[in-house]
């Protein structure tokens, strides 16, 4: 009786380590297969990601991740330079 | 002798008060400069006279030409001091592509305002 309860026990415990690392799933929006490609001539994907006054968004608010924010910032300075995007939006 | 050749893309605006023949003309001459040096155009685009987002040099809008081209190194530094000297053009940006699209580019597509 009381062996049985430590195995269920034991069993219980072993479950909970196997829930606590399950497979986080990608939450970037650029990251998926389909995802468009960041380029500075797609203006209108790069504007979801600055705000109003023309600032670029951080990653922790629109869940880009790291690889993908570099590109995204890279494109949005190459459409600044070229006047496509503003440097600030009054 | 051959020249390791890079892919670039180039992109121009040029000052609002010209007319299209103009811009056209200036295509041709940057095109010949880098078929001088041994260089070719894959593609060029007109995007149109475009509002720009800020005011460069007093101009409140521009005309938006680009060029893909594959060139040597060399070229690409004759094709940016020729760039420099022009005074039609108002900005420039030239970088290196990896891979050629020969379909038009997002800006082509008339959806593409803000």
């Amino acid at each position: 009786m009381n062996e049985e309860k430590i195995k269920n026990i034991e069993s219980i415990y072993e479950n909970a380590h196997k829930r606590l690392f399950f497979r986080k799933q990608s939450l970037c929006p650029l990251s998926k297969p389909d995802s468009p490609k960041i380029d500075y001539k797609n203006i209108k994907l790069l504007t979801k990601y600055i705000s109003e006054g023309g600032r670029i968004l951080p990653s922790r608010i629109t869940y880009v991740s790291a690889k993908k924010q570099k590109e995204l910032r890279l494109a949005i300075k190459r459409a600044r330079s070229l006047a496509l995007l503003p440097f600030v939006k009054l | 002798m051959s020249l390791k050749t890079s892919m670039y893309e180039a992109t121009f605006i040029l000052r609002q008060d010209i007319p299209s023949t103009e811009v056209s003309k200036m295509v041709d001459v940057l095109t010949s400069l880098i078929k001088e040096n041994d260089g070719e155009v894959l593609k060029h685009e007109y995007w149109g006279l475009r509002t720009l987002a800020y005011p460069v040099k007093k101009n409140k809008k521009g005309h938006y030409v680009m060029l893909v081209l594959k060139a040597s190194h060399r070229a690409f530094l004759e094709l940016q001091r020729r760039v420099k000297l022009s005074e039609d053009i108002i900005r420039n940006l030239i970088i290196k592509i990896e891979a050629f699209d020969s379909n038009d580019s997002i800006m082509m597509s008339a959806d593409n305002e803000k």
